[in-house]
């Protein structure tokens, strides 16, 4: 019995000096979260493992970039520090996830999280605090359309885009369709969810009048098997479509390519731009896809189309002083690493003008009225810009056409189209 | 009375630390205590299937995802109050746990651990299905959200109020039939027990508590609620916190909890080398040597200490 007692009395004191000391730790910040004289902390969510863990490159070229500007002095003389943490693109987990960004790691502002389900579970949260959620790594519109008019309640200004939207770039296919293939019969295949739908929407708006061109619209689950996709690619073959227009994420677009070739079907081909990425297409060759001709969009730079450019030059030397890990990667052409480099030479642009008296507030009064014709990493002449009416980042995309076969490469054609809103 | 005294004083040790946790942890911690008070219902209820009436579920993440968007949905379209969610989450969960509990009766062993994890797998693609109405891949936010001390409240007042809704029910009667349905299905119909009736029943319990753990699941991820929340992991996670809690303890439950609730959390910081899989190794590792030193869980270990201090 008193062996007892005495053994519940250890379990309190135990549970209660656990519990202080965590509370001594979480206890200590400044007047702007994250930011000190010589430091700023920022952070993100990213599927590191997992499914979606093909994209895990993007922070590892951010956090390269951030190494090489801190290792030239920082942002007025402030290094910066990422912490980046896995989420496996599984919203109750990206919750967690940034609530300890937020409220343990105290960060100033949560930078480049990847994700729309990821993003709407936590932008509730993230705004309600007035923390930055910036530059996330996903296309949907909301991020454009919700700074000023009410998205899940509430307007959304604290959340802020990056890369082109997707039906804006879904517009473009439409009018390259009614341009050069104006009898077109579309078959389209999009994912099952907002990010296919979105697309397709856009390709609809685009077609205009001629909507009703397209013939099929296939829509698979993510995640569903090789087989799955290929029936759904042979239902658009019978059906009678002559242009194929594919709205999916990587793996679903690199088994539609190869069921593509297999059952002998040429039509005009449209790749979305998330699943243009040299490395995805050389996956699809080496399966047995033909790929010559497929058209898509591109936004950043290409390492292996222009390596010239002082822009990948740079990006090739950082890769490698601060991720050689991933040297091979980027010969290879992974555009992933080109789009972390550039979303964070944004970033860093946005410090520099929000001033040494870095607030959450003004950081977002400076990503709110950028104004960069010339970020290296992005393909020259795409400019970022916003303003209190422009809440797109980026609003203009190049076409861009494989050719070369197995060991082919996208290449832009034609003038960088504006996609404005 | 002399024998339960001990028990009754861990008890109310346990409840005044968890009274008392919210003042002395910082915001972030009181998140965190909130998930393990989550997980504590759910494990509590699979535990009351699995370890006293010796049925293997592996599908209740699916429950859970019930639980969950019943909250979702039902706060987006008509603003209903979430206490008042959380208790339809009960009842919708009672009787649908009721019916998956059907096919138990004709399967046992590993068959009705597969007919449950079909379960568990296909719950998920459901909001994909009826995309308008579920959200999609989308989700769907809840029209409130809640402060993480609304939430630890919430978490620990509904863990309290089942932990002894659960005491009640398996001391008694009903108990006694899970037990015996447990150690050997035919003494139990030769002592009078109907089978059926108790095995859905079992069932029934155990996947309404999973339904309010669902339901604060969703209040824990900022009132959304998406499928990839509900993957099969959820659902083997709670099958490893029943695991290390010790199957047929109601005590272990509270360590079963925060093995899963905090462990992924805080072994993700834990830096293995080279690799970005640290959370995945030290869990598993973690799960290894718990079932290797501790193979009746931490219920074997509180029985084994108490032997110890009796002799």
């Amino acid at each position: 019995m008193a062996v007892n007692r005495r053994k519940v009395g250890a379990l309190v004191c135990a549970l209660l000096a656990t519990a202080a000391a965590a509370s001594v730790a979480a206890a200590s910040h400044t007047s702007t979260p994250g930011v000190s004289k010589n430091k700023i902390v920022i952070g993100g969510t990213f599927p590191l493992t997992g499914f979606a863990s093909a994209y895990k490159t993007i922070p590892a070229a951010e956090a390269a970039y951030y190494a090489y500007v801190n290792a030239h002095g920082g942002v007025f003389h402030r290094k910066i520090t990422d912490i980046i943490l896995d989420d496996q693109y599984d919203p109750s987990q990206t919750v967690p996830q940034t609530t300890k960004l937020v409220e343990q790691n105290h960060v100033f502002a949560v930078v480049g999280s990847l994700g729309t389900a990821p993003i709407l579970s936590t932008w509730n949260y993230l705004n309600k605090n007035k923390v930055p959620q910036v530059l996330v790594a996903t296309g949907d519109a909301y991020w454009g359309n919700c700074v000023h008019h009410g998205c899940q309640g509430s307007t959304k200004p604290w959340t802020l885009g990056w890369q082109p939207d997707y039906p804006s770039e879904a517009k473009l296919y439409a009018h390259y369709i009614l341009a050069h293939k104006a009898s077109a019969k579309i078959g389209v295949l999009y994912q099952n969810d907002a990010y296919g739908k979105n697309y397709l929407a856009g390709l609809k708006t685009g077609l205009g009048s001629h909507a009703g061109q397209i013939v099929d619209a296939e829509s698979y689950n993510f995640g569903d098997s090789a087989q799955v996709i290929a029936a759904h690619v042979v239902k658009l073959r019978a059906v009678g479509a002559d242009t194929f227009v594919i709205f999916a994420t990587p793996t679903a677009t690199i088994q539609s390519l190869v069921a593509r070739t297999l059952i002998g079907w040429s039509p005009l081909t449209f790749v979305n731009n998330v699943s243009a990425n040299r490395v995805f297409e050389l996956a699809a060759a080496k399966s047995g896809a033909n790929l010559d001709g497929i058209i898509s969009t591109g936004y950043v730079a290409s390492q292996t189309l222009q390596p010239n450019l002082p822009g990948m030059k740079l990006a090739k030397q950082i890769i490698h002083t601060y991720q050689p890990a991933l040297d091979q990667d980027f010969a290879a052409g992974d555009l992933n690493l080109v789009y972390g480099l550039a979303s964070a030479w944004t970033f860093v642009d946005a410090l520099k003008h929000a001033g040494k008296n870095l607030t959450r507030a003004g950081l977002m009064k400076a990503l709110r009225h950028m104004n960069e014709p010339k970020n290296p990493f992005v393909y020259p002449g795409i400019s970022i810009k916003t303003s209190a009416k422009r809440t797109f980042p980026m609003e203009q995309l190049v076409m861009t056409k494989w050719s070369g076969g197995a060991s082919g490469d996208w290449h832009p054609f034609g003038k960088i189209v504006n996609v404005g809103h | 009375m002399k024998r339960r005294l001990p028990a009754l004083v861990s008890l109310l040790a346990v409840c005044g630390v968890l009274a008392a946790l919210p003042f002395l942890l910082g915001n972030y911690n009181v998140s965190l205590a909130a998930r393990v008070g989550i997980y504590f219902i759910a494990v509590l209820g699979l535990n009351i299937l699995t370890g006293y009436t010796g049925q293997i579920s592996i599908g209740h993440g699916a429950f859970m995802a019930v639980g969950g968007y019943t909250t979702a949905v039902m706060s987006r379209d008509h603003h209903t109050s979430l206490i008042l969610t959380m208790l339809l989450a009960f009842a919708i969960c009672f009787v649908l746990g009721l019916l998956v509990g059907l096919p138990a009766l004709r399967l046992s062993g590993v068959y009705l651990a597969l007919a449950t994890f079909a379960f568990a797998v296909s719950v998920p693609q459901l909001p994909l299905k009826w995309s308008k109405f579920l959200g999609g891949r989308d989700g769907v936010q809840t029209s409130r959200t809640v402060s993480h001390t609304w939430l630890y409240g919430a978490a620990w007042t509904a863990s309290a109020t089942l932990f002894v809704l659960a005491w009640l029910i398996l001391r008694g009667r009903v108990g006694r039939a899970f037990r015996a349905v447990r150690d050997s299905e035919i003494a139990a119909v030769a002592s009078g027990i109907e089978l059926p009736v108790y095995k859905t029943l079992a069932f029934g319990i155990s996947a309404a508590y999973a339904g309010v753990a669902g339901s604060l699941f969703v209040l824990a991820t900022n009132g959304f609620a998406a499928p990839d929340e509900f993957g099969v992991v959820l659902s083997l996670q709670l099958l490893v916190g029943a695991a290390v809690a010790g199957l047929g303890s109601l005590w272990g439950v509270l360590a079963g909890a925060v093995f899963v609730g905090l462990l992924p959390t805080v072994s993700s910081s834990v830096p293995v080398i080279g690799s970005n899989h640290g959370r995945d190794v030290v869990f598993g590792a973690a799960v290894v040597l718990v079932m290797l030193l501790l193979p009746g869980g931490f219920a074997g270990l509180l029985a084994r200490l108490r032997r110890f201090a009796g002799a």
